[in-house]
């Protein structure tokens, strides 16, 4: 079944001040545009991705956010969060920022293109995939080691993969590239796994997925055929060979925040926020993974979005401002 | 039964509200032997639908091998999007899924001439003496791709000595085989050169440089 996706930025005015521009348009972002939309604000979102969504977009199926008892399409419900949004009048651009200025009254973002104006700034640009840092990733990247199943997963039809990771991406992950290749081994450096238990029986009951446990990858040896992992076992120190196609990495994400570095307060490159989504700057709220928080999930993202909008809203509101 | 549905018109109308002059899509198809020919037809006549500015021409691969010569066309589905005159820009599969809006940008961009390409970009490819062909594989549901796509191809839109393709891996297997593709996307710089992922102008430009280089 084909399906056609139109993203194309809006002609949005760089001459005028916004109200709020919303940087990173995953569910966090969308949600905030939506309700400051209801608001009223002249918002404008900087997505750098073509398209909104997030990662939303690099997932195929959504089971644990509420309202759909059958699962939906990742990349559907970003559609659908984005149109919600455009309906009450939200902007969207699709460019990269490369530097903000976020201490002055009126804020400031820069891309390669335009240079934006805002009252106010929310950063939900959330996090991007963690990389193992062992010999042979990076030199692999994209030529057999994989951070997105839904890009790079087809590549596998009845052929062998590792999963790298024990969380819910990595057993959700495992289970669509097990749509396309024969054997999946998902390779955890703990005993215990942290994905979802509903996760953890489905993957136990696809017979093509196989768990090893209290093991880590020490180098991907991709550079001779056969191709192989090699591994560490943790409790006996013993090296292992395992021969695979390719591998996927689902281990954490770190979180984009490059570009705020020296302007907020951050912890392990998270950005600190209270309890309303302030950061350490005034005008300048985080909603979503971006933030020092324990729970990243749509559902949780989606809260931050909502609430921080509604702070964000008085804040402007503010008559001394 | 429609291929694009309601919403999807809808949005397309209105993205192309935008249109200057006229874009002519020359679509290359044959009714054999040929994964997703007919679906992109079908694309490109209910696409056609949704603005008065757009045209298109459908040639027959293998019976109009003059056509395909002159645009330089050697698989199929094929479209090349032509405004006034031709600048290298081409789709070979279906653009389906994430891959519908590159075809719509570039759309949007012969008929109107606006890109993104910044001054250094542009200062780089007007110094330029070899041709350059670029080739970046695709998959519709690769949310990163677009990204490669339409800097490709506003490459080709700014200069003459740039060629640009949108290339859908799984109507083309035998390409994946060839240049060993295992990740998308992923762009090839006249046929020997690589470059993975979405990457910035600036790390295009650079390996373009570098292709030219040891050319």
């Amino acid at each position: 079944m084909l399906n056609f996706s139109v993203n194309l930025g809006s002609d949005a005015d760089s001459s005028i001040v916004y109200d709020l521009i919303i940087i990173g348009g995953g569910p966090a972002g969308l949600t905030c545009g939506l309700y400051a939309a209801r608001y009223k604000l002249r918002t404008l979102m900087i997505e750098k991705a073509p398209m909104t969504g997030g990662q939303l977009t690099t997932t195929e199926w959504v089971e644990n956010y509420p309202g759909f008892p059958e699962p939906v399409l990742g990349a559907k419900l970003a559609k659908d969060m984005e149109n919600q949004a455009k309906l009450f009048g939200l902007e969207i651009e699709y460019e990269d920022v490369i530097k903000v200025d976020l201490a002055p009254k009126i804020k400031e973002v820069i891309t390669a293109e335009n240079t934006w104006k805002a009252r106010s700034i929310l950063i939900s640009t959330g996090s991007s995939p963690r990389m193992l840092g062992v010999p042979g990733e990076q030199e692999f990247s994209g030529k057999g080691v994989s951070y997105c199943a839904t890009c790079d997963g087809p590549f596998y039809p009845d052929k062998t993969v590792a999963v790298v990771g024990g969380g819910n991406s990595a057993f959700e992950e495992s289970l669509f590239i097990a749509k396309y290749a024969a054997k999946i081994h998902i390779i955890h450096m703990l005993d215990k796994f942290q994905a979802d238990q509903v996760l953890i029986d489905k993957v136990k009951a696809n017979p093509k997925i196989e768990l090893i446990t209290n093991t880590v990858v020490t180098e991907f040896d991709f550079d001779q055929d056969p191709r192989k992992v090699i591994l560490k076992n943790t409790e006996t120190g013993k090296s292992s060979e395992l021969v695979v196609d390719g591998a996927f990495v689902f281990i954490g994400a770190i979180p984009n925040t490059k570009i705020f570095e020296g302007q907020l307060d951050l912890d392990h490159g998270y950005i600190v926020t209270d309890q309303d989504h302030n950061t350490s700057q005034e005008g300048v709220f985080a909603a979503g993974d971006v933030e020092a928080k324990e729970l990243r999930q749509v559902a949780t993202a989606v809260g931050d979005g909502a609430l921080a909008a509604y702070k964000i809203h008085k804040y402007l509101d503010n008559p001394e401002l | 039964m429609a291929i694009l549905d309601e919403s999807v018109i809808k949005d397309t109308t209105k993205a192309l509200l935008n249109m200057v002059k006229e874009v002519r899509l020359v679509l290359f198809t044959q009714g054999v032997e040929c994964s997703y020919c007919k679906e992109t037809h079908q694309l490109l006549e209910e696409l056609l639908t949704t603005n008065k500015l757009l045209g298109l021409e459908v040639h027959q691969f293998e019976s109009d091998s003059d056509a395909a010569k002159k645009y330089g066309i050697d698989k199929i589905p094929a479209i090349a999007v032509v405004g006034e005159k031709d600048y290298g820009i081409r789709f070979y599969g279906i653009p389906a899924g994430y891959e519908f809006s590159s075809l719509l940008a570039a759309i949007l961009m012969v008929s109107t001439g606006k890109h993104k390409i910044t001054e250094a970009g542009m200062k780089f490819m007007d110094g330029l003496k070899k041709p350059v062909h670029l080739q970046v594989f695709v998959m519709p549901t690769c949310p990163y791709c677009p990204k490669a796509v339409m800097l490709a191809h506003q490459m080709a839109y700014f200069s003459d000595k740039i060629t640009a393709d949108m290339v859908e891996i799984s109507g083309f297997p035998h390409l994946t085989q060839k240049y060993s593709v295992q990740g998308v996307p992923r762009t090839v710089i006249n046929e020997k050169w690589y470059l993975e992922g979405a990457a910035p102008e600036a790390m295009v430009m650079k390996k373009i440089e570098e292709a030219i280089k040891h050319a």
